[in-house]
């Protein structure tokens, strides 16, 4: 008795005989209430699976839920009974009164599925442990009474090999039941100590902190916050699943095994009946595993998957076990395994379809378009930056001084006026000197025209239209100044169609635009000249490949007597 | 004559400041960055002012904006930009800000001692000095952009050529030496474009800037 203390205090303060009573009465009703359950929820799931094609199927399917909440209602009271008041209940008021406000409720509610639950288990382990109490009490109050009925049976009472069929019999039996009183009493408390425990984890309100990621849109009311379950019901609920301790339940159930095949040898070794209940002992044993198993791994789509593996792994186990205590003749579980297998594996591909071949392919195939973008948009900034700083050292450093010499140059041929074989070759050290420069100039110019860099793209472009051998009247007005690289390839698309124009439609007039388009940057050079260029040709090709680094697209639209229009698009962000 | 320099390289900067005063021109003050060319300017108002385009802090056209802001608080500053680069634009903001005292060369040019002494005591004087690279650009822009426009359309190709060397800065007998042909001839070239740009009549220097204004301005 001890053993159970730290479970079921409150219940336990009481005096025992209140106990025991109480225990019975909990497991008169739970027989009661048990048979209810399991045909609730074996109609309801049988019909609205079958009916589930059709709106019917839906409606039952509800109903069914529904049916599982008032059950579960019911049987907080019967828990009530050894507790001293029921189970704490907390349903979340609707927030408003639509129909698909209180369907979508019901659904995402994670109680409407723990109701559902126990309907289903109260069926299995709950009927077998109030079974058995009710055995335990009825083969004890047998004994006791045999002396006033054991004459009324043709043959005498039959006690395993004794028969009882004599009055100091019946009273030796007496004593032995008398003496099997608290032998009773104590198992039945067992067995009241399994089922509540599973009856608090599943029908006690969550701790709010816990049932918060389940029910992220429910409010619990303030008067279902502090119903606290009476009885230490809200400490069961952190822990484990069950108030007992697995070997504790483990051996409990072995013991009761054990004294059932006992007083089945007493009774006349006939049917093995023992073995249902072995079997529901075994059941609520495995369940108790499985759910500890799955509490014990991360949250997530896999808990779940193993959870509902290990389910369908012991309802397989049931079902064969069922058919070969059948008499192993056809094997009628087929289909159920197979849809138990279906199930499971849409489950499976559910949960692991990132993994699947397809998917994890083009998921890899994702990562690395993101992964090239953005080091090739960090290339290609850190490419602008290299530019300029080029530019710059090229202007401060070599640029400088060349002029520097030619300025001294200068000077010497100042001095050497008289010797003008030496001012001649002065002279020409001076002029290549500055024919370095003005090579230099174009090379800067061609990595980072300075304009663009002081002035900004529209000021650049600008200056390349006044520049330009051709007529040109520019519209280019970007809000604000793009990123140095898409400015720089917008500049040298403008230059470069600008010059195709000057060499292949000469004394024609073109017209620049430059626009922001949502987040492009577009650049459109037309002539008016005589058509039918070349596409692929040396200078658009490098264009283009200078354009799509940037992830953008180059057009070029050449009807032949119908000009030529070069359109770029370059994204340049948000 | 008393010119300032700002220059933010000082391996140039020395190098100019020597060739200026073997040359006679006194080099009063020097400063390296932008905000120094107006402190320099209002402390010892010299006759022109020798700018770099590109100085500390921005290294853009801080020294454009600068000389054109001198320009409005000093009217008769010269200012004489050099730059690295041909940019036109730089050359139309430049004489934007004032017609007279203006002048624009790449850095080279310091090399053609001569000429570089020449074009410093022009723009000090109230001249013009462009660079022949930015004429001939601005030149060639015009002649592709359909030349047909403006005044700048009548003139005959000589005459644009003589308005090209005036835009430089040349005087009449240094154009007559360019083109090879006669003092004479360049002067009644002149004529015919003051002429054809409908210049009102004043005294010929004035008229000879106002003849290139037209021709940048076209």
């Amino acid at each position: 008795m001890l053993l159970f203390v730290s479970t079921a205090a409150p219940a336990l303060s009481l005096p025992a005989a209140t106990r025991w009573s109480r225990d019975l009465l909990f497991h008169c009703a739970g027989v009661l209430t048990a048979h209810i359950g399991l045909a609730l929820w074996v109609t309801g799931v049988a019909v609205s699976l079958s009916l589930a094609i059709t709106y019917f199927g839906l409606i039952v399917a509800l109903g069914t839920l529904l049916g599982c909440r008032w059950f579960a209602r019911v049987e907080r009271r019967r828990a009530g009974i050894v507790l001293g008041a029921p189970i704490a209940e907390r349903y979340p008021p609707p927030q408003d009164a639509r129909w698909s406000a209180r369907l979508h409720m019901l659904l995402g509610e994670p109680t409407t599925w723990r109701d559902f639950a126990w309907t289903g288990l109260a069926g299995i382990v709950g009927l077998t442990l109030s079974s058995l109490a009710l055995t335990l009490w009825g083969l004890v109050l047998g004994l006791i009474t045999l002396p006033a009925w054991y004459w009324a049976l043709p043959d005498g009472a039959e006690l395993g090999i004794l028969a009882i069929d004599t009055l100091p019999l019946a009273f030796a039996a007496t004593a032995a039941g008398l003496t099997l009183v608290p032998l009773a009493v104590w198992m039945v408390r067992g067995l009241t100590v399994v089922e509540l425990a599973w009856m608090r984890w599943l029908l006690s309100p969550r701790p709010v902190a816990a049932g918060t990621a389940q029910t992220p849109a429910v409010t619990p009311s303030p008067a279902a916050t502090t119903d606290a379950a009476p009885g230490g019901a809200a400490a069961a609920q952190d822990g484990p699943p069950l108030a007992l301790p697995l070997p504790l339940h483990v051996s409990f159930s072995l013991l009761i095994g054990v004294v059932m095949a006992i007083i089945w040898a007493a009774t006349g070794a006939g049917y093995f009946w023992p073995i249902w209940i072995w079997l529901g002992l075994a059941i609520s044993v495995a369940l108790d595993i499985i759910v500890l198993r799955a509490q014990a791994r991360r949250p997530g789509p896999e808990r779940w998957l193993h959870l509902h593996a290990e389910l369908s792994g012991m309802l397989a186990a049931l079902l064969v076990i069922l058919w070969l205590l059948a008499g192993a003749g056809t094997f009628w579980p087929f289909f159920s395994l197979l849809g138990l297998a279906v199930l499971l594996a849409v489950h499976a591909i559910i949960v692991y379809r990132d993994r699947l071949p397809l998917r994890a392919r083009e998921q890899a195939l994702v990562e690395r378009v993101d992964v090239l973008t953005r080091t090739r948009q960090g290339a290609l900034d850190v490419q602008a930056a290299e530019l300029r700083r080029i530019e710059r050292d090229l202007h401060d450093g070599a640029q400088a001084r060349l002029v520097s010499l030619t300025m001294q140059l200068g000077r010497a041929e100042e001095r050497v006026a008289g010797q003008p074989e030496v001012a001649e070759l002065l002279r020409r050290a001076r002029e290549d000197a500055g024919l370095a420069i003005a090579e230099l100039r174009d090379l800067a110019r061609g990595i980072a025209p300075p304009i663009l860099a002081d002035r900004g793209l529209a000021a650049a472009i600008e200056a390349l239209g006044r520049r330009s051998a051709v007529a040109v009247t520019v519209d280019a007005d970007p809000d604000q100044r793009p990123l140095p690289v898409v400015e720089t390839a917008a500049y040298f698309v403008v230059a470069e169609a600008l010059t195709n124009v000057a060499k292949h439609a000469g004394g024609a007039a073109a017209r620049v635009h430059v626009q922001r388009v949502g987040e492009d940057l577009v650049i459109e050079v037309a002539d008016d000249g005589p058509g039918g260029a070349d596409p692929d040709g040396g200078g658009l090709t490098g264009l283009r490949h200078r354009v799509e680094a940037l992830d953008g697209t180059l057009t070029v639209t050449s009807p032949t007597g119908a000009g030529t229009t070069i359109r770029a698009q370059l994204p340049c962000g948000p | 004559m008393r010119a300032v320099i700002v220059e933010d390289l000082a391996l140039l900067r020395e190098g100019i400041v020597a060739l200026l005063r073997e040359n006679g021109i006194d080099v009063v003050a020097q400063a390296a960055d932008g905000p120094g060319l107006e402190r320099i300017v209002s402390g010892h108002k010299p006759d022109v002012a020798i700018v770099d385009v590109r100085l500390p802090p921005t290294f853009s056209d801080e020294g454009l904006r600068a000389a054109i802001e001198a320009r409005k608080r000093h009217p008769d500053l010269g200012v004489l930009i050099l730059s690295q680069y041909v940019e036109p634009v730089y050359t139309a903001e430049l004489l934007a800000s004032g017609e007279a005292g203006v002048g624009y060369l790449l850095k080279e040019r310091v090399g053609e001692v001569r000429a570089f002494i020449d074009a410093v005591q022009r723009v000090a004087a109230g001249g013009t000095a462009l660079d022949r690279e930015v004429v001939a650009e601005l030149m060639r822009a015009r002649t592709a952009s359909g030349a047909g426009d403006g005044a700048l359309g009548l003139l005959t190709p000589r005459e644009r050529e003589v308005l090209e060397l005036m835009a430089e800065g040349r005087s009449n007998t240094a154009v007559a030496r360019a083109l090879v042909v006669s003092g004479g001839a360049v002067e009644k070239h002149v004529r015919n474009i003051f002429a054809k740009l409908d210049l009102p009549a004043s005294n010929d220097d004035h008229r000879r800037v106002l003849a290139v204004l037209a021709f940048l301005r076209a």
